[in-house]
């Protein structure tokens, strides 16, 4: 998966538009990104990519970068963008 | 209207599968607004149907991790419609389970006609945000029938 794919990917589990997300776009900025949010994140990679995401993950995620982090850590992400 | 939507479990694998029926009475009062004349089962009903039946199954896998309360749907279709007095078959499997949360695929059928199906996401409530004694009267009785059956005693409840 590329960078613009997976960031297509953010958008869809956060309900917001193909095409909204950067990199560096902040947490506080996606109005979704709440409890039900991480839920349903934890869910996609879960069923999409096999990863379960630990607490440290979650807990330390302040923008969209850190969940490319994630994708990248586990070999699902190019590693060029 | 209580709001137990499960009557009774057929079959059930704690944690991956779980096949239940309801049946709505016809003098159940919402049939007279959904809708006069043409009365079918709400399809947020049937979601709910579909939702207590899988989470049943995740609550028989996991007590401890808490109640599952639906949290999102993601995906849902109606299919056909189900009229009052039908039995309706509620099937769930279980996707994932996680100790946060737990994902489900189910369908329900009539006459075993596909009536309509979802994706449901559930997350998990500490028992102690719950009344204390509260029970699931629905699961129970399943539990006491498997164990009947089991010693050879099974009954028909």
């Amino acid at each position: 998966m590329d960078q613009r794919e997976a960031l297509n990917w953010i958008a869809e589990v956060f309900e917001e538009a193909p095409g909204s997300m950067t990199p560096e776009t902040l947490r506080e900025d996606i109005r979704t990104w709440d409890s039900m949010g991480v839920l349903t994140l934890m869910a996609g990679m879960d069923e999409k990519f096999s990863i379960v995401m630990t607490d440290a993950d979650i807990q330390t995620m302040r923008k969209v970068d850190d969940i490319l982090a994630v994708l990248r850590k586990h070999n699902k992400l190019d590693q060029t963008p | 209207m209580r709001f137990i939507l499960v009557d009774k479990i057929l079959e059930m694998t704690p944690g991956r599968t779980i096949r239940a029926v309801k049946t709505l009475s016809p003098a159940e009062e919402l049939f007279q607004d959904h809708f006069p004349g043409f009365p079918v089962v709400p399809g947020v009903l049937l979601t709910e149907m579909m939702a207590q039946a899988a989470g049943k199954c995740l609550f028989a896998e996991d007590p401890k991790r808490g109640r599952p309360m639906l949290a999102q749907i993601k995906v849902a279709s109606f299919r056909d419609w189900v009229r009052p007095g039908e039995e309706i078959t509620l099937v769930g499997e279980i996707r994932s389970s996680r100790p946060q949360f737990a994902a489900a695929s189910c369908h329900a059928e009539v006459h075993g006609h596909l009536v309509c199906s979802a994706e449901l996401l559930f997350s998990f409530q500490a028992a102690s945000n719950f009344a204390e004694g509260y029970r699931d009267e629905v699961l129970e009785r399943f539990r006491e029938r498997a164990a009947g059956e089991t010693t050879g005693n099974a009954t028909n409840s």
